[in-house]
């Protein structure tokens, strides 16, 4: 006799700890329907930012997200040089693809580690998050800080690379490569990884175009998308990096990209630091946003990142609004999720790599 | 590649609204970026289903006031919709009394939660939307919570630690003194 009933799953606990609600509907030990509640957590950030000046703004967006948020201030100064036409200086555009590039080997090896951890494999998440611990020390070395590098400013960095801290960059990077080289090896060839994270929460080719998720979620279900080659910015075009993609789309497939996609990220960082010109990292002088609307976009370690913004002449926006990559993944875990085991949950959640506070703002 | 996606949107825009409909921008890489204005928000059921045949994606969907906070009338909702890294963004003009759109969910099933998000947080109604519940906001909030401004003087004037104060004494067997210095 088969029955189905209701199990609550959140709103805290789920993979990353942050607060989703999850109605799911099960059967035995099989999910068959998934309902999201979401809201715990909503900030009001859009109605905040229309009370804040351009450059208030920047220190704000930086704190949409912990993991993205060098892409955050970035696309959003993006969306204001694009619609001010500031031209920015060669060499700070070469710092912006640094920063974002030391972000997204972070935030991506932060994802996979917590899989580790999920799985019940915690010697290897302890690993993964070690191994990560080499960026978080490039990151409070080169920036200060440990998450919010505070990097950005409309036209330009706020910060600038010497000798002495591209020297410490390139030995961290050298101290990281063989690392992430043996942790790609033991998620492809551990059984117990393997066995708990191969076929699971599959997500088809024809349901993540219909679903319109982006970034490693997309990218590993065989959508050939990203938006540092779709639509260039910063000195993208001029760097040699491969665009990740898989076809299996299920747990196990969005990890390894995440992994290979650090690999790119770090030899991204050696190209940015061989081949930064010298100059200045910033505009000098004040800039006067005018009136009028222009959007901007970056592939954040999640995936793609919209800004729009709409200007009334004014130092405050008239609308900032901002569309963060979680926000397109979550109805996918309907997908997902439909006819997985309950164990399999937070393995799922997490492999969309999640982040509330962006959802909700 | 980016000259075919830029006339396919094109395409379908102005076989619909006629030459002229759509205005062209490019930013200093070379990324294009389209502007169409519909004065009408019923002709956004006719151009949503053009773009989706073409297979564009829907990025988002931005609602904003014309003014910034109710000093005049006037609701605008941007969809900003992407081809292979072209984007094209649709600015409709809202119906007033009710404030009121036509639903897109129908040809890009992500525009559900975009819709759901901008009837909680500007009081626009979604016609035909399939699921119109709360999306963030609970359901005890007023929608059109970001067509008013709130100061934060008004939201933090004490109100609430009086009434939470009133309540916790008056359930408390307290001195005299207590009671009158509160």
């Amino acid at each position: 006799m088969s029955s189905t009933y209701t199990l609550p799953v959140g709103p805290l606990h789920v993979a990353l700890e942050e607060p989703m609600y999850f109605d799911v509907k099960v059967e035995g030990e099989t999910v068959r329907a998934v309902e999201l509640a979401a809201g715990h957590v909503h900030r009001g950030m859009e109605a905040l930012a229309m009370n804040r000046n351009w450059f208030q703004n920047i220190t704000l967006t930086e704190r949409v997200c912990s993991l993205c948020s060098n892409s955050h201030p970035a696309t959003y100064c993006m969306a204001l040089e694009n619609l001010a036409g500031i031209v920015v200086p060669e060499r700070a555009q070469y710092l912006r693809v640094i920063a974002d590039e030391v972000k997204r080997i972070a935030s991506h090896l932060f994802n996979v580690g917590i899989m580790a951890h999920l799985v019940g494999f915690d010697s290897l998440f302890m690993h993964a998050m070690e191994i990560r611990e080499i960026m978080q020390d490039v990151k409070e070395g080169v920036y200060g800080n440990r998450m919010n590098l505070g990097a950005l400013t409309i036209g330009g960095c706020r910060y600038d690379i010497d000798e002495e801290s591209k020297g410490f960059m390139l030995a961290q990077l050298n101290k990281l490569k063989p690392l992430v080289a043996e942790l790609h090896n033991v998620y492809d060839t551990d059984p117990l990884i393997k066995t708990r994270t191969q076929g699971i929460g599959v997500l088809p080719l024809d349901k993540a175009i219909e679903y319109e998720v982006v970034g490693p979620v997309a990218r590993a279900s065989g959508v050939n998308y990203d938006v540092r080659r779709k639509a260039p910015y910063a000195v993208y075009p001029e760097l040699n990096f491969e665009v990740q993609t898989d076809t299996a789309g299920d747990v196990h497939s969005r990890a390894m990209l995440r992994i290979r996609e650090a690999v790119e990220s770090v030899s991204l960082v050696e190209q940015c630091l061989e081949h930064m010109p010298e100059g200045p990292n910033q505009l000098a002088g004040f800039v006067q946003i005018p009136e009028g609307e222009a959007i901007a976009r970056s592939e954040a370690p999640r995936g793609e990142v919209f800004y729009y913004v709409r200007s009334d002449g004014t130092d405050m926006p008239q609308r900032l609004k901002w569309r963060v990559p979680t926000y397109m993944n979550w109805e996918a875990l309907q997908v997902m999720m439909a006819g997985c085991q309950v164990a399999d949950i937070p393995l799922i959640v997490n492999s969309i790599d999640p982040c509330i506070s962006c959802t909700e703002r | 590649m980016n000259e075919i996606a830029q006339k396919i949107l094109t395409d379908a825009v102005t076989t619909l609204l006629g030459e002229d409909s759509v205005h062209w921008t490019k930013d200093l890489k070379n990324n294009s970026y389209g502007w169409v204005k519909l004065c009408e928000s019923g002709a956004l059921e006719l151009l949503a289903p053009r773009l989706a045949a073409a297979r564009a994606r829907l990025l988002t969907i931005t609602a904003y006031r014309t003014d910034k906070y109710a000093r005049v009338d006037g609701r605008e909702i941007a969809y900003h919709f992407d081809l292979d890294g072209v984007v094209l963004t649709v600015s409709v003009c809202v119906d007033e009394d009710p404030p009121r759109v036509p639903s897109i969910s129908r040809w890009f099933r992500n525009a559900d939660w975009n819709e759901r998000e901008f009837m909680e947080l500007y009081g626009i109604k979604v016609e035909n939307h399939p699921n119109p519940r709360r999306l963030f906001i609970d359901k005890d909030l007023d929608a059109g919570q970001l067509d008013k401004l709130i100061p934060l003087s008004t939201m933090m004037n004490g109100a609430s630690t009086k009434t939470l104060w009133e309540k916790v004494f008056s359930g408390m067997d307290m001195p005299k003194w207590a009671k009158e210095a509160k």
